[in-house]
């Protein structure tokens, strides 16, 4: 699976651990960070934690929070963390 | 309960019997343990640890009524049915399935309700539960001329924490108007269960490690100078209101795009490292840690506390600061979700290893539910010096024994920014505490005009290092 396969699920998690105070369409437009969208510190560890959950990956950060700015960003950590071999064009 | 002159008397008592769905014994969930383990280390001062509340009663509702409400509270949620017991093999809850509320009625007499309500809850705060007998809150009714107008409670922390009583405050409000609140089906003895899972279980270990890190190489205590002699009772609260904190951390949020509650924590944990003489601040974080979805409209304690690190270059200035706050509240979050007890076996290595456990009784809480102030006023950036006029800060609380250095706790009013600073006066006198609640007033309304330079935080403040008494 591409990075760009994840999208969806990720904008629906965003949505769902802001409780609805950050809609998917507005995560997957990509206009603005998840910050200045809301998203909280609390919401999130819920986020990391339902991407482990939900895809059965471990979230390491490694320090760079841009990894969890945006929900292309996000994709790209999943893909990688579940597909370790596997780099295509939505990676890039 | 006492009955002053003149105010409220106790007309008599009722019994609410409450029939539940299930009965059981269980392991303590991970927030449960923590609390148990803050219930044996404050003795005499676990009163502390209660959580007074007042649900209104709402619309004219007969006693039977409020009752009939409070029996539906009892029997939706096991955490109200529940003991704590120390066994052999670790404490344990236990659900009763039947048994009775003995509820207080209190007329207010002159007192407005709603404020008898609260100084009762307070009141009834002041007497620690006696947990492996007591069902785990009190309650008392409020009455006008006989007529219901207020539930004063307390509860013990070890069954609800506050987003457990905003929960409940919620469901009072639907079960007055007669209607179905949502199904309860998630609780402790559940809760329990879950973390004994692999995946949990992992996230402890990951906690654990975190914490290990942080505790390797941290400080060994929150202030290097020698205690002084302390107040009589030897900690107390300082409070603070200021609408101008409020509208500039809101202002300041914004604008750094980050959440008020990290504007807050990065200025808190700013003024704290500047006291203490150092520019790293570590501080525990009070986490509500409803994280899984089956938690999060859950009655019962699952707030546990995160390890939280700040340690900007002597070079950075505030908005830095707060930038880095905020990210570091979020690997303090990610890492409080573990079993105390293990948790706590760690910490005892590490004593072991460094000669004693570094002290970490420095804490942040932020009990907002929301991240906003919906009552305070919107100024301009320019005008919100001017608040400060109207800043108050007063005493509040004093125990024998919390055991606390440092404990600032943004409060959950909305129509201004409360702040306190609960201190041990061997270490922080009352003025030095009142002076860092200002302090961090004065460093967020001069962090709209410039971003200051962590140098001049003691100037910008008006608190510095404090060495201790002579």
């Amino acid at each position: 699976m591409t990075a760009g396969r994840y999208r969806r699920a990720l904008a629906e998690l965003v949505a769902e651990v802001s409780d609805g105070a950050i809609g998917a369409e507005e995560a997957l437009a990509g206009e603005r960070s998840l910050s200045a969208l809301g998203l909280t510190s609390v919401a999130r560890v819920r986020l990391v934690d339902a991407i482990e959950d939900t895809f059965g990956v471990e979230v390491g950060l490694g320090g760079d929070w841009s990894s969890l700015e945006s929900v292309d960003a996000l994709a790209v950590l999943v893909s990688r963390a579940a597909e370790p071999g596997d780099r295509t064009a939505a990676d890039a | 309960m006492t009955t002053p002159e003149g105010s409220p008397a106790r007309a008599a008592g009722a019994t609410v019997e409450f029939h539940g769905a299930r009965e059981g014994e269980a392991t303590l969930t991970w927030g449960q343990r923590l609390i148990w383990r803050a219930v044996h280390l404050m003795g005499d001062s676990q009163s502390f640890l209660n959580c007074p509340w007042v649900l209104p009663v709402y619309g004219r509702r007969d006693l039977a009524t409020v009752l009939d409400a409070l029996r539906v509270l009892l029997e939706r949620h096991e955490t109200l049915r529940t003991t704590f017991h120390g066994t052999p093999e670790g404490p344990v809850q236990r659900v009763r399935r039947d048994g009775r509320l003995i509820v207080d009625l209190v007329e207010a007499g002159q007192e407005r309700a709603l404020r008898a309500a609260e100084r009762i809850a307070g009141e009834l705060s002041t007497t620690a539960f006696v947990h492996d007998s007591d069902l785990p809150l009190r309650c008392a009714v409020v009455l006008k001329a006989g007529r219901p107008m207020a539930l004063a409670l307390t509860f013990s922390h070890l069954a609800v924490d506050f987003q457990a009583l905003s929960l409940l405050a919620e469901e009072w409000k639907i079960l007055l108007r007669g209607g179905d609140p949502p199904p309860a089906d998630w609780h402790p003895m559940d809760q329990a269960a879950l973390e004994r899972e692999e995946s949990f279980q992992a996230r402890s270990a990951r906690s654990i490690r975190y914490w290990r890190a942080v505790l390797e190489e941290a400080p060994l205590d929150v202030f290097d100078h020698s205690p002084g002699e302390p107040e009589d009772p030897r900690f107390i609260e300082v409070g603070m209101e200021s609408v101008a904190l409020a509208a500039a951390a809101e202002t300041l949020a914004g604008r750094w795009t980050i959440s008020t509650t990290s504007v807050l924590l990065g200025a808190c944990a700013t003024v704290l490292a500047t006291v203490s003489g150092r520019q790293r601040a570590v501080m525990q974080l009070v986490h509500s840690n409803r994280r899984d979805p089956r938690t999060r409209t859950m009655i019962g304690n699952v707030g546990q506390d995160g390890l939280f690190v700040l340690d900007p270059s002597p070079s950075d200035g505030f908005a830095d600061a707060c930038r880095e706050a905020h990210r570091a509240a979020f690997t303090a979050y990610r890492n409080a979700h573990y079993d105390p007890f293990a948790m706590q076996a760690m910490r005892e290595e590490i004593g072991r290893l460094r000669g004693r456990e570094p002290d970490l009784d420095a804490f942040f809480n932020d009990r907002r539910t929301i991240g906003t102030w919906p009552g305070v006023p919107r100024p301009a950036s320019g005008e919100i010096a001017d608040l400060t006029a109207n800043t108050r800060t007063y005493v509040t609380n004093a125990w024998p024994g919390v055991r606390f250095k440092a404990f600032f706790t943004v409060g959950a009013a909305t129509d201004t920014g409360q702040l306190s600073l609960i201190a041990d006066t061997a270490y922080l006198p009352r003025e030095t505490a009142r002076a860092m609640l200002l302090g961090v007033e004065s460093l967020l309304v001069r962090a709209l005009d410039e971003d200051v330079p962590l140098a001049a935080v003691p100037r910008v403040c008006g608190v510095g290092p404090y060495a201790g008494t002579p």
